[in-house]
C-alpha cells in the first residue's frame, strides 16, 4: 500500500483532534492527510475545486455543496450500518425536534434534490450532532441572583459591559445575537435560521449599539480561543462545548448555560467529493466506515457530542461516562477529555440532562440563510475594527 | 473591457491614415468636426489628438488645433472630412466600434457589469470614472445612468451617488413573483407572432440538445435561454410588456455567474421545461403555453435562489473600475 495516494480529508479542528487523526491513519490501510480549515475558504475550496479533496466533514453546509454538485451520493449499501441509519430516519417520521433536521436533507430524492424520504443514497455519512449555548464564569453570581433563568438576552446584558463575547463566525454568530436580539430587545423573529433583511439590520444595529458602548471584548473563530477569551476575564460569551471542557479541565468554575429560549442545534457529517473515483473511492468508503465504527464518536462524545447511532458510541465508553455524556446523570468519578486527559469534575451533571432532553431544546438550528450575502456585508460592518 | 479603449481606436485609426496617406501632411485636425466625422463624443478624441502630438504625427497649431506633420506642412490645410474614408472598424478583440456617440453600447456594457458585481454586495457608480473608461463625456454618463435608474438597476441614495445592489434574495424572489404573471403573458400574445418554421426550429434544437450526450457549454445554454426568453417574448406585440420582461430575468444572471464560479451543470431540466413551453405554442395553445413557462419560471426560481446562496460564500470577482464596494 506504499504506493496508495493519500486520501485528502478536509474538516474542522473541532471534528478531527489529533487524537482522531493518529487513530484513523493508524487503523486504516492507506495514507491520509488531513486539512483543517476553520474558515470560509475551506468552503469556497470544496464548492469551486472539488478535485482538490477527497473526503470533506460538512457542517451546515451540505445544501450548497450538493447545489454546486461538489459531492457525490454515497451508496447506503456500501456503508457499515446502513440499515440503522434506514431505520433511524423511518423512526423519526412524525417525530418532531430532537435530531430533526439530520435527516431533512439527507436522501437523494428520484429528481436529484434531498429529501427526507429514505432512499438507496445519502448526501452525506450522518455523523454527529449537538446543541451549543453559551458559557459564563461563576462570578456571574456576584452580580445576579444564582437561580435567575439562563436567558441568551445575557449576551446583550449591560451588567457587564465589557465582559461580554461573540464567536466571530457570522452563520453561527447571527444566529446567536438574533436570540439575544429577541430576549433583549423583545421582538421575535419569524424564522431565527433564516433571517429576512430587515431583522438582519434589526440585528446588527443591535449589535453595533453595543459595541459602540464597549460592551463586547472581542470575538473568538475557534474553541480554543473561547476558552482563552475566558481565562482572561470574559463574564458571559459565546460557547462550543470542547471550550467548556477544556476549560473543565483547566478548573475554572464555569457553567453552561440551558437558555430558556432554548439552543443552537448542529450536525455535522462526512462527505465525499464528485470527483474522487476508483480505489480513492474505496479508500473513501473505508474512511466513512471507519467512522461508522463507534471509537471515533466515542473520542468526540468526551467533548460534549452526540453520535448519530448511539448504540455503537456506547461498547467504547465506560458506564460512568455513557452515564454523564448520554445518560444525563452527575459524574460519579472524574472522566477524561477526548485526549484522556482528566477533565469532568466528579459530582458535575450536564446543563439540559440527557441526550434526548438536551437535543430536544434546539429552537434553531445551523444554517447558511437565503441572504447570506447581506448578512456577511452587515457582519462585517459590526467584527470590522 | 480595457480602459480608454475608444480614444486608442480613434488614436489608432488616425495614426493608420496619416501612415497610408488617406490624411496628407498639412490636413486640419480639430476636436469637434472629427468627433462628428467618426460618430464619437469629442473626449476621447481630443485625447487621441493629444497623443498623436505627443508622438510627433501632428502638429499642435495654437487656435488652429492641429495638423499632420510631414514634408510640406506648413500651415494647416482644411478639407471636408466627409470626403475622406475614415471609419472606425472593430478592434481587435472583435468589439464594435463605438459608431454613435450615445449611450446605447455603453449602456449594455455597463448594465452587464451591474449585473456581474450586485450578487456580491453593494457598490458605488463613479459617474468621473465611467466616462474616463469610456472615453465619453459627462452628458454620456449620465444618460446611461438614468436610463440604468429607469430600469431600477441603480438608485442615487441620499449624497447623491449612484447605487447598486445588492442582488439579495428577497430580490430575486420578488422580481420572480412580477415575472411568473407576465413572462406567461408576453409568451402566450407571442403565439402567431413568431413565425412557425422558427418556432419549429427552436423545439428542434431542444430536442437534438436533449438527445445528446454531450453537456451544453454556457453559450449554447445562453442561446437557449434566448430564444425562449427574448425571441419569444420580444415578439409579443405589447411592446411595453415586452419591455417590462427583460430587467425581471435575473434568474439569468444567476445561472451564468454560477457557471463562471462553480461550472456548467446538466441543463436537462431547463431544456425539457422549455420544449413543453414549445409544444404548446407550437399548436397554438396559448393557455397551456402561459402554463408550461410558469411551471419553467417556478422551477427555475428554485434552482437560481439554491445557486445564488452558494454564490454568497464567494467575495466579489473582479468587478469594473468603476464601481467599488460600499458592502
Amino acid at each position: 500500500m506504499v504506493d496508495h495516494p493519500p486520501l485528502r480529508v478536509i474538516g474542522r479542528s473541532e471534528f478531527l483532534p489529533q487524537t482522531i487523526r493518529d487513530r484513523a491513519r493508524a487503523e486504516l490501510p492507506f495514507p491520509i492527510t488531513f486539512e483543517l480549515s476553520d474558515s470560509i475558504e475551506g468552503l469556497q475550496r470544496v464548492v469551486s475545486r472539488p478535485a482538490s479533496f477527497d473526503v470533506y466533514h460538512q457542517w451546515h453546509t451540505v445544501d450548497l455543496t450538493w447545489t454546486a454538485r461538489a459531492i457525490q451520493p454515497i451508496a447506503l449499501e456500501r456503508i457499515d450500518g446502513g440499515a440503522e441509519i434506514l431505520a433511524a430516519a423511518r423512526a423519526r417520521i412524525g417525530d418532531t425536534g430532537v435530531i430533526d433536521t439530520v435527516f431533512d436533507r439527507l436522501f437523494v430524492q428520484p429528481d436529484g434534490r434531498l429529501g427526507s424520504a429514505p432512499a438507496p443514497s445519502i448526501a452525506m455519512l450522518p455523523c454527529m450532532h449537538g446543541v451549543d449555548s453559551f458559557a459564563f464564569h461563576e462570578d456571574l453570581f456576584t452580580l445576579i441572583d444564582r437561580d435567575e433563568p439562563h436567558s441568551w438576552g445575557w449576551l446583550f446584558d449591560p451588567r457587564w459591559t465589557g465582559r461580554a463575547a461573540l464567536l466571530a463566525d457570522p452563520v453561527l454568530g447571527m444566529i446567536e445575537a438574533a436570540l439575544a436580539t429577541e430576549a433583549s430587545e423583545r421582538v421575535s423573529f419569524a424564522d431565527l435560521g433564516n433571517l429576512t433583511i430587515d431583522e438582519i439590520d434589526q440585528v446588527v444595529d443591535t449589535l453595533i449599539r453595543l459595541k459602540r458602548r464597549g460592551h463586547f471584548r472581542r470575538s473568538w473563530r475557534n474553541y480554543e480561543e473561547a476558552a482563552e477569551l475566558m481565562r482572561r476575564g470574559v463574564l458571559v460569551q459565546s460557547m462550543f462545548y470542547p471550550g467548556f471542557v477544556r476549560l473543565q479541565r483547566g478548573g475554572m468554575s464555569v457553567h453552561m448555560a440551558d437558555p430558556i429560549e432554548g439552543m443552537r442545534g448542529w450536525h455535522a457529517d462526512v462527505c465525499v467529493s464528485a470527483a474522487t473515483g476508483g480505489r480513492m473511492l474505496d479508500a473513501a468508503y473505508a474512511y466513512l466506515n471507519w467512522w461508522q465504527n463507534g471509537w471515533p464518536m466515542a473520542c468526540l462524545s468526551r467533548q460534549g457530542y452526540y453520535g448519530t447511532l448511539p448504540e455503537r458510541v456506547r461498547p467504547h465508553m465506560s458506564a460512568a461516562e455513557w452515564a454523564y455524556w448520554y445518560g444525563g446523570a452527575p459524574a460519579c468519578e472524574v472522566l477524561p477529555d477526548p485526549f484522556g486527559r482528566p477533565a469532568v469534575p466528579a459530582g458535575h451533571r450536564r446543563p439540559g440532562g440527557s441526550h434526548r432532553e438536551r437535543m430536544s431544546r434546539a429552537r434553531v438550528w445551523n444554517a447558511f440563510m437565503d441572504e447570506h450575502t447581506y448578512l456577511m456585508r452587515r457582519w462585517q460592518q459590526f467584527v470590522a475594527p | 473591457m480595457k480602459n480608454h479603449t475608444y480614444y486608442r481606436m480613434v488614436e489608432e485609426l488616425l495614426s493608420r491614415s496619416i501612415a497610408q496617406g488617406t490624411l496628407p501632411p498639412g490636413t486640419q485636425l480639430m476636436a469637434s468636426p472629427l468627433a462628428e466625422r467618426l460618430s464619437v463624443s469629442r473626449s476621447p478624441v481630443t485625447r487621441a489628438l493629444k497623443a498623436l502630438a505627443d508622438r510627433g504625427v501632428i502638429l499642435e497649431v495654437p487656435g488652429q488645433g492641429y495638423m499632420v506633420a510631414g514634408p510640406g506642412a506648413d500651415r494647416p490645410v482644411r478639407r471636408n472630412l466627409h470626403d475622406i474614408d475614415l471609419t472606425l472598424g472593430p478592434d481587435p478583440d472583435g468589439r464594435q466600434a463605438p459608431v454613435a456617440p450615445s449611450w446605447e453600447p455603453i449602456l449594455d456594457e455597463v448594465a452587464a457589469q451591474v449585473l456581474n458585481a450586485i450578487p456580491f454586495g453593494t457598490f458605488m457608480v463613479s459617474e468621473t470614472v465611467l466616462g474616463a473608461h469610456f472615453g465619453v463625456s459627462r452628458t454620456v454618463v449620465r444618460d446611461v445612468l438614468s436610463r440604468l435608474h429607469g430600469q431600477r438597476m441603480v438608485r442615487k441614495d441620499r449624497q447623491s451617488h449612484w447605487i447598486t445592489g445588492p442582488l439579495s434574495a428577497r430580490r430575486l424572489a420578488d422580481a420572480h413573483e412580477l415575472r411568473r404573471q407576465i413572462e406567461p403573458l408576453a409568451v402566450s400574445c407571442a403565439i402567431g407572432q413568431v413565425p412557425r418554421a422558427d418556432l419549429a426550429a427552436m423545439r428542434e434544437r431542444l430536442r437534438a440538445a436533449l438527445a445528446g450526450p454531450a453537456p451544453l457549454t454556457q453559450p449554447q445554454i445562453d442561446a437557449f435561454e434566448a430564444d425562449l426568453h427574448d425571441t419569444c417574448v420580444a415578439a409579443a406585440p405589447n411592446r411595453l410588456l415586452a419591455d417590462t420582461v427583460r430587467p425581471l430575468q435575473l434568474a439569468h444572471v444567476v445561472n451564468r455567474l454560477f457557471a463562471t464560479y462553480i461550472g456548467v451543470h446538466d441543463a436537462g431540466a431547463m431544456l425539457a421545461e422549455h420544449r413543453l413551453v414549445f409544444d404548446h405554442m407550437l399548436i397554438g395553445d396559448a393557455g397551456g403555453a402561459a402554463a408550461a413557462l410558469r411551471f419553467h419560471l417556478d422551477a427555475e426560481h428554485d434552482r437560481a435562489r439554491a445557486r445564488l446562496k452558494v454564490l454568497s460564500i464567494f467575495d466579489a470577482p473582479e468587478v469594473a473600475a468603476y464601481l467599488s464596494r460600499i458592502h
